[in-house]
């Protein structure tokens, strides 16, 4: 239903381009794609409105406040007002900061969040890129977020920003290594590192269910790939002051934050593909839209998140090295190695 | 030519982990504590010098802005002083004493219940730091129902208590301590038992018991030492003698330990505050004192035992009615200064914990 | 098992998570304030006998005192001075006055945008009425004394 849907929109444009308006048919291509980005960037500024207004009022319920609920319905407009403070206040740059890395830094990281989005699927077909390697270049994409981070920590000429970059590089390059082997399990199963791929083999039955511990490891391992509670240790608040971004104030300040959650919405999507099915609808209630059903299980996927934020306090930065190093790659290892064994098993019974 | 070296970090004064303006200039190796200075006195008032412009009765509400987040005790500590310094400490009536203690235990639990929340802040479990807060400021409420005031409460006086306790203060209050237990449970479950949080505070600076007399700590962080000391059992003041309650002792004097002592005491002072409920008298709250106050000569060193630790009062008297000198012995002043040895070689991050394990109050160290 | 208290943590602020929010919504939900509260100060004028018991009782010499003999060579106040901006909030004064006239209000919402504004004149708004002359009666003398 949906794939006509979307596809229908997309052929129209492309042939009202062509011929209503005479592109030639690379020139419609390349329009088509750019208003495509265009739909995905506002799709994460749109999810950003939600997504900080939902940290409010979930960090809220948890400490059994009420949150913000003084502009609009329940405060939802709170973040449009602070967008707009924040463009108001004065962009300051430390004194013997290195300009120019530190001007771009917070906007590399966007860049890679919103490069990471090429591949994401939202739906059946609503995607930029269909690769046949989409999962690869997500988790490609993904790793590069750490130079954009280090960059702001070192460029802000401050000790706590530089002790954040160091955390930050440690932690994220740790963290890769299991979140991609958790993944590599789901990749055997399939067959394929095409998402669209991944979502159809799970019309029968989720990933979340052979792939428990895999489910377990990449949740642990995003955590930490986000910068979220309990593994936030670049900001550090409560030794680092607010970490890599101390020095950043005004819409630079903005920016690392509209990242940070394109990336937590980016990971959760990729959770609720790789393991809870996708957009394939549970129960056989298939009048729900796919669409509908992928955006139910990414907020799931979101709660989670905030839920485990909000109840644990920080780990330690040499016992989040040795959780990752020791517990969570010999773990996904294992995985892989039983997911095989399970495979060849499976082969020799069907034949 | 490549080399390292070591990195000077400024923590504070204003820092959003050093409980107030505390500054301390560590040597980082990496993020490992090469040596840690204290610097102290930014939140000096020389409150010390305005008690010998104020008469014995005016320095009393000036106690609250000591140990601001137990002020009632500090107040305790200041007309305990006077009265011994008058030799009146017999003839403070039953409800008086009866009524300081629920309310000095209360402000213990208050204080106790800041510290498990600061704690948790540290480690950054925002959450518990919320709980923490609420437990406090039900005990507030009735601090403010009492006397008038949430922090700051001047309510006793010397030679007894400013006013009675208003009515259904008692039902109040009961409910509150038969509530208390499960608040505590409610920090253990989110907090002590976390095991993420047992990794943090676990081994994190630890004070041998040597060190901490050596240092001459004093309170529950002597106790998390395995010294067994305690003003209110051993130099009983007040009614203490009538009170039956253990008093905990860690092992290790690590972090965990001084936050398990501080739990434990918690438990005890709700069963103190259910005792003197029961067994609270009618009567005066106010002894027969002149109105002027108008101590002998002499002087005098009274200490009780405060949420923090042994607070003193050094009071020397010329006979007038301003006291000639002042001097306060402050318990976190006294704990501050183990942090530089605490702090060497430890992380950063464990060095915030253990600087917040010390339990530590600006208003007190800097007077 | 390792990971219990991790769980535990987890129902505990799921059960906060459904429960009803314990914060107070101030502007529109107004505290409920016990009756010691000590807020702002107001005087009964024709209660003052001008004794000035206040002003020494308190640490920081916050009241300002005015007063002239009348022709009974009886004092009568005319002028009341609070200089709220160096006020502890103590009491003193309230329990040193021996007619109770002085006493605390529970108006808390005490900010100016002034420094000199939150300074309070409590004899200003005062109108002579003929009431007035009927003698003030110490009411309470005997708690009056003993605190």
């Amino acid at each position: 239903m949906e794939k006509s849907f979307f596809n229908t929109i997309a052929d129209a444009l492309r042939n009202w381009l062509m011929n209503g308006l005479g592109f030639s048919d690379t020139a419609a291509q390349l329009t088509a794609t750019a208003i495509w980005t265009l739909v995905v960037i506002l799709f994460i500024l749109m999810n950003l409105i939600v997504l900080v207004w939902l940290e409010r009022k979930f960090s809220a319920f948890f400490q059994q406040r009420r949150g913000p609920n003084r502009l609009g319905p329940a405060g939802f407009l709170q973040f449009p007002v602070d967008i707009v403070k924040v463009l108001g206040k004065e962009d300051i740059i430390p004194a013997n900061a290195d300009k120019t890395v530190f001007k771009i830094a917070s906007t590399c990281l966007f860049i890679t969040t919103i490069l990471a989005w090429a591949v994401i699927p939202l739906g059946d077909g609503v995607i930029l890129a269909d690769l046949n390697i989409g999962l690869f270049y997500f988790l490609a994409i993904g790793s590069t977020a750490t130079v954009s981070l280090m960059m702001g920590g070192f460029s802000s000429n401050n000790k706590y920003s530089l002790i954040g970059g160091m955390r930050t590089v440690a932690q994220m390059i740790s963290y890769e290594i299991p979140m991609i082997f958790s993944l590599l399990g789901v990749v055997m199963m399939v067959g394929s590192l095409r998402l669209s791929d991944v979502v159809a083999a799970q019309q029968n039955m989720w990933f979340i269910v052979p792939q428990a511990i895999a489910f377990l490891v990449y949740f642990v391992a995003t955590v930490a790939e986000t910068n979220r509670g309990p593994f936030d240790l670049a900001e550090g608040e409560q030794e680092l002051v607010a970490g890599y971004f101390t020095e950043y104030s005004g819409i630079r300040y903005a920016i690392w934050m509209i990242a940070e959650y394109g990336n937590l919405v980016a990971v959760s999507t990729i959770a609720s593909i790789m393991f809870l099915g996708g957009w394939n609808a549970p129960f056989g209630l298939t009048f729900i839209p796919g669409f509908v059903w992928l955006l139910l299980k990414i907020y799931f996927m979101i709660f989670l998140f905030m839920w485990v934020k909000w109840t644990y306090p920080r780990i330690r930065i040499d016992h989040l090295m040795h959780f990752g190093w020791k517990f969570l790659i010999p773990v996904s290892l294992a995985n892989i190695l039983v997911t095989g064994i399970g495979i060849y098993v499976y082969r020799l019974i069907i034949g | 030519m490549l080399k390292t070296q070591e990195l000077t970090l400024n923590l504070g004064p204003h820092h959003p982990s050093t409980h107030g303006v505390f500054r301390c200039v560590l040597n980082l190796e990496g993020e490992y504590i090469q040596k840690a200075v204290n610097h102290l006195g930014y939140l000096h008032r020389g409150i010390e010098k305005l008690a010998e412009s104020r008469t014995y009765t005016q320095f009393i509400p000036y106690n609250g802005r000591l140990d601001y987040v137990a002020g009632m005790l500090n107040e305790w500590t200041y007309v305990h002083a006077v009265e011994k310094l008058m030799g009146i400490t017999e003839e403070i009536p039953e409800r008086a004493q009866y009524i300081r203690v629920i309310l000095g235990e209360l402000q213990r639990l208050a204080s106790h219940a800041i510290y498990i929340a600061s704690m948790a802040l540290d480690v950054a479990g925002a959450t518990a730091w919320f709980y923490g807060f609420r437990d406090r400021d039900e005990i507030l409420d009735l601090l403010e129902m009492v006397s008038g005031q949430r922090l700051m409460p001047n309510y006793m006086r010397i030679g007894g208590v400013a006013a009675d306790l208003p009515e259904g203060f008692i039902e109040k209050c009961q409910a509150l301590i038969d509530e208390f237990p499960n608040r505590i449970a409610e920090q253990e479950g989110i907090l002590i038992g976390n095991e993420i949080f047992q990794a943090r505070v676990k081994n994190v600076g630890p004070i041998s018991k040597e060190m901490a007399l050596d240092y001459g700590l004093t309170g529950p962080n002597l106790r998390a030492s395995g010294v067994d000391t305690d003003l209110r059992r051993d130099e009983p003041y007040g009614i203490y003698d009538r009170f039956d309650f253990k008093v905990p002792v860690g092992e290790k004097g690590d972090t965990f330990d001084r936050v398990l002592v501080r739990i434990e005491e918690m438990k005890e002072s709700v069963k103190i505050v259910k005792k003197a409920l029961r067994d609270i008298p009618e009567g005066p709250v106010m002894a027969k004192v002149p109105k002027v106050i108008k101590p002998p000569v002499g002087e005098v060193y009274s200490r009780i035992e405060n949420a923090k630790g042994h607070l003193g009062f050094h009071i020397v008297s010329d006979g007038s009615t301003k006291p000639y000198r002042l001097r306060i012995y402050s318990p976190c002043f006294v704990n501050i200064g183990i942090f530089p040895e605490m702090a060497k070689g430890i992380h950063l991050m464990d060095a915030v914990v253990a600087l917040a394990s010390l339990d530590i109050v600006l208003g007190e160290i800097d007077r | 098992m390792y990971g219990q208290g991790l769980i535990k943590g987890l129902r505990i602020t799921l059960k906060h998570f459904f429960e009803k929010k314990i914060t107070q919504q101030y502007p529109e939900e107004r505290p409920n304030l016990p009756e010691r509260f000590k807020g702002s100060l107001t005087l009964n004028v024709p209660k003052c006998i001008a004794c000035g018991l206040c002003s020494n009782a308190c640490p920081n010499h916050v009241i300002k005192i005015e007063s002239q003999k009348d022709e009974n060579n009886k004092k009568k106040l005319t002028g009341y001075k609070v200089m709220l901006e160096r006020c502890l909030f103590c009491g003193f004064c309230v329990e040193a006055c021996p007619t109770k006239a002085l006493e605390w209000t529970k108006e808390f919402e005490l900010t100016k945008f002034y420094r000199e504004d939150v300074n309070l004149d409590l004899f200003k708004g005062y109108v002579p009425s003929p009431d007035d002359d009927k003698p003030a009666k110490p009411e309470n003398e005997d708690t009056a004394q003993a605190s």
